[in-house]
């Protein structure tokens, strides 16, 4: 446990009858860090989030806070602000109400006259001036998101909670918020866990990011490590950016039923398994390229305004994405129906387990 | 009063709709049925009560002949306003009573059980002595609160007590306790209601802000469940504030109240002076509902 860690997990475990949703869960969170916890749903993450934050208590393992252990702590004596999906404002209280909630009400109640400038403070570190007096339903869904980050940024917590904060947002706003998020973490110097089921969320988030699955610890790393080197093959396609085949290993090849890949690395232990990038492939016209080959008949593209997304299927159905950077020049152009052979650099594989 | 309340927003309603295609006609034709229905079963009846209360009443005739002598009968006599007095006396008990049994009995069914089928099953459990008829449910009381009754046995034979309470009926308090039992659940429905609104991430949002259980109950809880506490004193007040048979069944005849009064005049045929008790009672109504709705917005929160 490092000295700055403000939060310390150990084997945290948590199971719901047969389920298990939390299965030896060790990590830790320091000052100033901002980390992403992607996973799918039914991960555990939420779960992982309710845990660290006293609404649920967990099997077995520890939590620590601080330095001090509020494993069996209730919620409201662990200094952890949390953030919910759907905002959970006060919807009879008005919005410097709701932000003064946690000042006026907890154990130690704050004076009456510092809780206005606290609010006030906060109101306005969160880009909402002029609407302290407004009802929770006369303000816009990004701006309850505010309210909500304000009302639990105002208690000064050792650590922030935010349970797919951006998830009930458009898409234009999510992008923004993003920004402000950092930002206003920057601001405060208060650690934030980002929970998220969104690959890009987390990615673009996150100084760490760290991957569940099934409710362990997939990975833990920094983003494009994490991008870069999957550490299983479900982290990997958590991330959505990798074709990931199911195989086995047979001397010093991975054999796939579309074929033998070669790879360059492997990673052992775990589930067989051979990635590759999206962007790593390259389509060719049957029989003229060298290298890793894999036969598919080209489907249809996606445009995604930087690069665009070609969508190849196998013959047994499976889809399989090659993406094309636009930077790199114009795009090849394909013929729906036709077969195509995609390449690949050995170096660019990863063969799992 | 109420009635126009209820009927300005339907008004506008229907003129929306009209507005879209109905007609005129239509509108008055989907109105009919309950405009010929209210009047012919409320406002005649209200306006003939009103009308009545100032006829000429002697001992075995009633005429139209218009006298102010049934409301100066009323007024002059201390049975009279004595009897209103109890009335609105055990009419706030009541409503506090029913309140303090029903609040924590609508927080346990409507917030702490999460499951929705035990929820109903609970609500049921509630309804359920509404399956025998109201004056058995007043009566069942006389064997349990009497002197030789269930509690004074259990007490003695605990030994808590060594002589009966006697003051546990044919008082005022055996009025409380039947018609607290009676309306309880009348209270528990609507705030239950309420509580099973309330988004439970909201209670967790004010326990993660470090607020503890009586805190929330009392700034998120309570105000959220508010609309449902007025609602339940409503149907409390309209009910007891008309009660005759529990005090007539359980007080011994020592309890009157304004509804008794008028089972008496009606059952001796003086019309007149009840139909002045029928109108202040309705008066009473009036003002408490006006006063109840004074403190939430019904149509906002509902």
């Amino acid at each position: 446990m490092s000295k700055e860690a403000v939060l310390h997990l150990e084997g945290l475990s948590k199971s719901f009858g047969d389920k298990v949703a939390l299965s030896n869960i060790s990590f830790s969170v320091n000052q100033k860090e901002y980390v992403s916890l992607l996973g799918p749903s039914g991960s555990g993450k939420t779960t992982l989030l309710r845990t660290i934050s006293g609404f649920e208590t967990p099997q077995a393992g520890r939590v620590t806070l601080a330095g001090r252990d509020v494993t069996s702590a209730p919620a409201h004596d662990r200094g952890i602000g949390f953030v919910f999906q759907n905002f959970a404002l006060f919807p009879h209280l008005s919005v410097f109400d709701n932000v003064a909630f946690g000042l006026r009400n907890r154990a130690q109640p704050v004076p009456e006259s510092e809780v206005r400038s606290k609010v006030l403070e906060m109101i306005d570190l969160v880009g909402l001036q002029g609407l302290a007096r407004r009802g929770t339903h006369q303000i816009s869904g990004g701006q309850k998101q505010r309210v909500a980050l304000a009302r639990t940024l105002v208690t000064r917590p050792k650590l922030v909670l935010l349970d797919e904060p951006l998830g009930a947002l458009d898409a234009n706003l999510r992008q923004r918020m993003r920004t402000e998020l950092r930002n206003i973490r920057e601001q405060l110097d208060i650690p934030f866990l980002h929970v998220t089921g969104s690959e890009t969320e987390a990615l673009a988030m996150g100084d760490r990011l760290i991957v569940l699955d099934n409710g362990r610890i997939g990975q833990d790393g920094a983003p494009d490590e994490i991008y870069n080197r999957p550490a299983s093959a479900n982290v990997a396609r958590f991330l959505n950016r990798y074709n990931v085949f199911d195989g086995a290993f047979e001397g010093d090849a991975f054999v796939t039923k579309y074929g033998s890949f070669p790879y360059a690395s492997r990673v052992t232990g775990g589930e067989s398994a051979y990635a590759i990038r999206y962007d790593r492939l390259a389509a060719r016209p049957v029989g003229s390229a060298p290298g890793s080959n894999l036969a598919a008949t080209y489907v249809t593209s996606e445009y995604l305004g930087s690069s665009l997304v070609h969508l190849f299927e196998t013959a047994d159905g499976k889809v399989v994405e090659v993406e094309h950077h636009l930077s790199n020049g114009p795009p090849d152009a394909y013929e729906a129906g036709h077969a195509y052979a995609l390449t690949w650099k050995s170096e660019h594989g990863i063969a799992f387990g | 009063m109420t009635v126009a309340n209820i009927a300005a927003p339907a008004k506008a309603r229907v003129k929306t709709r009209a507005a879209k295609g109905l007609g005129v006609a239509g509108t008055y034709l989907l109105l009919a049925p309950a405009m010929v229905w209210m009047t012919l079963f409320l406002v005649v009846p209200m306006a003939m009560i009103v009308y009545v209360s100032f006829w000429t009443q002697s001992t075995f005739k009633i005429d139209s002949t218009l006298t102010l002598a049934s409301w100066r009968t009323f007024f002059a006599s201390d049975t009279y306003i004595n009897s209103l007095w109890t009335t609105v006396r055990i009419w706030l008990i009541v409503l506090v009573t029913t309140f303090l049994v029903g609040y924590p009995t609508a927080l346990y069914v409507g917030l702490f059980v999460k499951n929705k089928t035990l929820q109903t099953a609970l609500l049921v459990v509630c309804v359920i002595p509404f399956w025998t008829s109201f004056l058995i449910r007043v009566l069942a009381w006389r064997p349990m609160l009497g002197k030789e009754g269930a509690i004074n046995i259990l007490l003695m034979k605990a030994h808590i007590i060594s002589q009966p309470i006697e003051a546990l009926l044919f008082t005022e308090l055996s009025v409380v306790i039947g018609m607290t039992q009676i309306y309880v659940v009348f209270m528990v429905g609507p705030i239950a209601f309420m509580l099973g609104r309330i988004d439970p991430s909201i209670i967790e949002a004010a326990r993660d802000l470090g607020a503890d259980f009586w805190r929330i109950l009392r700034k998120i809880i309570f105000p959220l469940s508010l609309p449902g506490v007025v609602v339940g004193a409503i149907f409390v007040s309209v009910m007891v504030l008309g009660e005759f048979a529990t005090s007539a069944a359980l007080s011994g005849r020592k309890v009157n109240l304004l509804g008794n009064i008028i089972v008496t005049q009606v059952g001796s045929l003086k019309w007149a002076l009840a139909s002045v008790v029928g109108v202040i009672l309705t008066v009473i109504m009036g003002l408490v509902i006006a006063g109840l709705l004074r403190v939430v917005d019904l149509k906002k929160e509902l």
